[in-house]
């Protein structure tokens, strides 16, 4: 029996998947030792995450983002690192709530959807729409991270307030590590998307003589970019405690899920 | 052979004033060990001595010495030996451990998984050791306990909840602000546990405590043993900005803190948390304050509240930890077994592979000539006759019952069986 490079996306997959569920199960089992599992299992879907990235640079010759399935896996890469530097500083389980399954979702997209080894437009060969799909691609993954804190330091806030605790009132750190991080993730991530996105028009501009196309990959971007950005305006006001930043957290990643559902097309 | 003693008394079976005329002195901690270790039957030492606790731990190779170790404890305490042995438990052999383990793991303890017992049952064995009346089994025991006191408190968290009101404070304090360093604290009042809760932050390394009361002289005295300030009463309001933490506890029966302080509080500190804590009865912070955005206020009811809760999750989390105590107790008497075992075991195995290697040899002359082949299969079977017939006995010997003396009989039985001296 041989093993194929591509077996290591489903190897991830597989541990991805256990991890989460081990996670999800500790919700209901409040037992640290299930928590525990569930991370190395995700750390070790990670190892064969990282591989298979590799694999895709090796045998296409170009960074893994410039068609969906790529992007999705680099994305979910580069959220389960940020996510992993994080619970080194800070210990944080409760994150994995959301970024565990959030990690699972964008490979599962990778390994359904189109082709994995696509061979590059050489239109496509530029350094600026390498940059641009570079930086948009952690700009959205430390968004994603910001909104996953953010809704921790609503549930916290919630919590102290109502003096009811929750299934998740171990697991989440405190209000302040909560609150920090959303800033600074959703401030950093939003930096780097937005001159990730300037990159992209740059590149369009060069190349069509336009400003962008309107197709629904660059709505979803542009949508995602305002609302992200009131998000991140609202936060800095301290309104990370009402309803209304949720909703527009849910909107703002329903946003990013379109755009990169619209790489495809 | 040596088994496990333990005689002692703890908050449950002996008064207040018994276990204080027991109670041994840290400073005089080592001569009581060493006065133990000298008894006679006494091959190691080890006690244990908390102010709800006073256990003389002993291993030995006989039983009767519990006699003398009653003895020395009634002489220690300047009581009748029948006065003290009615409050006295005395354990054996695994019993010694798994109390040992459940001590250490704060399960014995009058509040349930309280960590600071296993620091205690830590100094208490390592004093024994510098001393050097600790022997191999008691060293064993020392290291699986400490070993076995981790697990539990990693596993089940069972120290981590507060169960009283002050700490119940501290724990929220922390679940809004993380690390409680650099934070200022604002004690309105002089009340007994506003005094506490305080004391307790202030040991978390909080920048500083600021006091205000009625009685200047005594919002001074009070700063003073937290390191911190006194505040003039009349100017709380510009105060309450500055601190992070308010803990109010005076006899005023009106509120000192209301939303306006608060909301103003809030603007001028950019709206970081500000946590208030209102023990005093009537209250001293208008309840209205818990609805404004960035401000949390407990009063003695919700932290008591806090504190019951967290009792209970402390007993569910007991009832996993002593499913931890029972699997160790069994793992570690296995251990102690087998290597118990051992030195019968290896005469045994000495005792025939003589009696095969005489036979064999007297066998080998009486065959005559053999090519090395045939001489090999001879020599294999007589060795595995031999595995054979040790097996069972060797099994028997391993896994044995930890009770030492049913452990004896059957390992003279053996030695007779066998003929080993």
């Amino acid at each position: 029996m041989s093993f194929a490079p591509t077996d290591t996306l489903y190897v991830a997959l597989a541990c991805y998947a256990l991890g989460t569920l081990a996670a999800l199960l500790s919700l209901f089992v409040p037992a640290k030792r299930l928590q525990d599992a569930g991370l190395v299992l995700m750390i070790a879907g990670f190892a064969a995450h990282t591989v298979w990235i590799g694999v895709i640079c090796t045998r296409t010759g170009h960074p893994p983002i410039t068609n969906l399935p790529e992007a999705a896996a680099f994305m979910a890469w580069v959220v389960f690192a940020v996510e992993l530097a994080l619970w080194i500083r800070y210990r944080v389980y409760a994150a994995s709530f959301f970024v565990y399954p959030l990690v699972l979702l964008l490979l599962t997209i990778s390994a359904v959807v189109g082709e994995q080894f696509a061979t590059l437009n050489p239109q496509l060969r530029s350094n600026v729409f390498t940059a641009h799909l570079l930086l948009t691609t952690v700009g959205v993954a430390g968004l994603m991270i910001g909104v996953a804190f953010g809704l921790l330091a609503f549930i916290q806030d919630r919590a102290l307030k109502e003096k009811r605790r929750g299934r998740m009132w171990d697991w989440i750190p405190s209000l302040n590590v909560c609150k920090t991080v959303s800033h600074r993730a959703l401030a950093i991530g939003f930096s780097i998307y937005t001159i990730g996105l300037l990159a992209g028009i740059l590149w369009s501009y060069r190349t069509t003589a336009g400003l962008m196309d309107l197709r629904v990959k660059q709505i979803g971007a542009v949508v995602a970019w305002v609302l992200f950005g009131v998000l991140l305006q609202r936060y800095i006001a301290g309104a990370y405690r009402s309803g209304k930043t949720v909703l527009l957290s849910a909107g703002a990643f329903v946003a990013v899920v379109v755009a990169i559902l619209g790489i495809a097309r | 052979m040596k088994t496990l003693l333990l005689v002692g008394l703890n908050h449950r079976t002996a008064p207040v004033d018994v276990r204080e005329r027991l109670n041994i002195a840290d400073a005089k901690l080592g001569e009581t060990t060493n006065a133990l270790r000298a008894l006679d039957g006494v091959d190691g030492a080890a006690v244990l001595s908390t102010c709800n606790r006073v256990e003389a731990i002993v291993s030995t190779r006989d039983e009767d010495v519990i006699e003398t170790v009653v003895e020395w404890l009634a002489s220690n305490a300047s009581t009748h030996r029948g006065e003290l042995e009615k409050h006295l438990y005395i354990l054996r052999h695994g019993d010694v451990v798994k109390h040992l383990f459940r001590v250490a793991s704060g399960l014995d303890s009058m509040i349930v998984g309280e960590p600071q017992i296993g620091g205690q049952v830590k100094k208490a064995f390592l004093t024994a050791y510098e001393l050097g009346t600790l022997d191999a089994i008691l060293m064993q025991v020392y290291e699986q306990t400490q070993r076995v006191s981790k697990r539990v408190r990693t596993d089940t968290g069972i120290g981590e909840h507060a169960v009283s009101v002050p700490y119940a404070a501290v724990e929220l304090a922390k679940k809004i602000f993380g690390r409680l360093r650099g934070l200022q604290v604002l004690l309105l009042g002089a009340g007994d546990m506003g005094e506490l809760t305080a004391e307790h932050l202030h040991e978390q390394d909080v920048k500083q405590v600021f006091v205000a009361n009625r009685s200047f002289e005594r919002a001074t005295e009070l700063a003073q043993r937290f390191d911190g300030a006194a505040v003039q009463f009349d100017r709380i309001d510009e105060q309450l900005a500055n601190c992070d933490i308010v803990i109010a506890s005076t006899a005023a029966p009106h509120y000192l803190v209301d939303t306006h302080h608060v909301e103003r509080a809030l603007d001028t500190r950019k709206r970081r948390h500000l946590f208030l804590i209102d023990l005093a009865v009537p209250r001293n912070i208008n309840p209205a304050v818990a609805r404004i955005d960035g401000a949390y206020l407990y009063n003695i009811d919700d932290l008591q509240q806090v504190a019951d809760a967290n009792q209970g999750l402390r007993q569910q989390k007991a009832r996993e930890a002593e499913q931890i105590v029972v699997r160790e107790v069994e793992e570690f008497g296995k251990r102690l077994v087998a290597q118990d075992a051992v030195p019968t075991i290896l005469e045994l195995q000495q005792r025939l592979e003589s009696i095969r290697a005489a036979e064999l040899e007297k066998c080998l002359r009486k065959l005559g000539p053999m090519t090395p082949e045939q001489r090999e299969a001879v020599e294999q079977f007589s060795t595995q006759m031999v595995n054979k017939i040790l097996h069972y006995p060797i099994l028997q010997l391993k896994e044995a019952t930890d009770e030492p003396q049913e452990r004896e009989s059957l390992r003279r039985t053996i030695r007779k069986i066998f003929g080993l001296r």
